[in-house]
């Protein structure tokens, strides 16, 4: 068994998965106006849920953007501003708990292994 | 990928939102300018999309062989362009450059729309540093970690 726990690997993999689609997402606001452009997404908590019901390591898994087909508006583009400024929100506060989730159990870590001096 | 992938793509964003912003205002400005008998053109941004192979990045990760994550490069003003839009005439027969039937030739500017423009640039530029916020206070998130 290694220091890190599946939990934790896991959990540093959701963060990268999690700012990936933080960057896809934004890529998307910022070509809220741009003719034809299809916006993308990234579902990292199916990919990762895949990959560990699969028996792989999550530091193995690899996060990639797939293309949503849909047009919203007139020219061509299929950005909806209002979802995908819902979606940053929602993105920003998960990644916020994943963080201090990681920290908590590191800290827990920490604490079993006594490197901090008392006393 | 880089660490800051998300701030520089909303910064591409503003970008972009500023130089539409930029030609809105020149196409206001302009809504008088005959120019002696050749008016103002009202001109339009035409944005397209980064792909993910534009970065030095992208570039040494994929000379690397480390390869390309998908991660996209947000957006950038392709052209320019004078709209192709017929001059309006206006009658106005004391107006000096009037011609024979007094009409002289305006700008098609509708600062209706030219107003519309603006408050959909304006919208568009505060969600690019909305979610600019966002990504930023994630960073900060990951570098709390370290303490």
């Amino acid at each position: 068994m290694s220091l890190l726990d599946n939990t934790q690997l896991a959990l540093e993999s959701a963060m990268s998965g999690s700012m990936l689609q933080q960057s896809v997402l934004a890529n998307n606001l910022a070509n809220a106006d741009t003719p034809n452009f299809e916006p993308s997404n990234v579902n990292f908590q199916q990919t990762l849920a895949d990959a560990v019901a699969s028996g792989k390591s999550p530091t193995s898994v690899t996060y990639a953007p797939y293309v949503q087909p849909q047009v919203t508006a007139a020219n061509g583009n299929g950005v909806d501003p209002d979802t995908t400024n819902a979606e940053i929100a929602e993105n920003g506060l998960l990644y916020q708990d994943m963080v201090q989730i990681a920290a908590q159990r590191e800290s827990i870590l920490e604490t079993a292994m006594n490197t901090t001096t008392s006393g | 990928m880089s660490f800051f992938d998300a701030l520089n793509i909303s910064a591409t964003g503003l970008t972009a939102e500023r130089t539409e912003m930029d030609v809105t205002s020149e196409n206001l400005a302009n809504a008088q300018s005959t120019n002696d008998g050749t008016p103002y053109k009202p001109q339009a941004v035409e944005l397209q999309s980064v792909g993910s192979g534009s970065s030095f990045q992208t570039e040494l990760a994929s000379a690397m062989g480390t390869g390309d994550d998908g991660t996209p490069g947000g957006v950038q003003v392709s052209s320019i362009v004078n709209e192709n839009v017929p001059d309006q005439l206006v009658y106005d027969p004391g107006n000096p450059q009037a011609n024979k039937q007094g009409y002289v030739k305006e700008p098609n500017i509708q600062p209706v729309t030219e107003m519309t423009n603006l408050i959909q640039e304006s919208n568009s530029y505060q969600a690019d540093v909305t979610a600019m916020a966002t990504s930023k206070q994630m960073y900060s998130d990951t570098l709390d970690l370290l303490k």
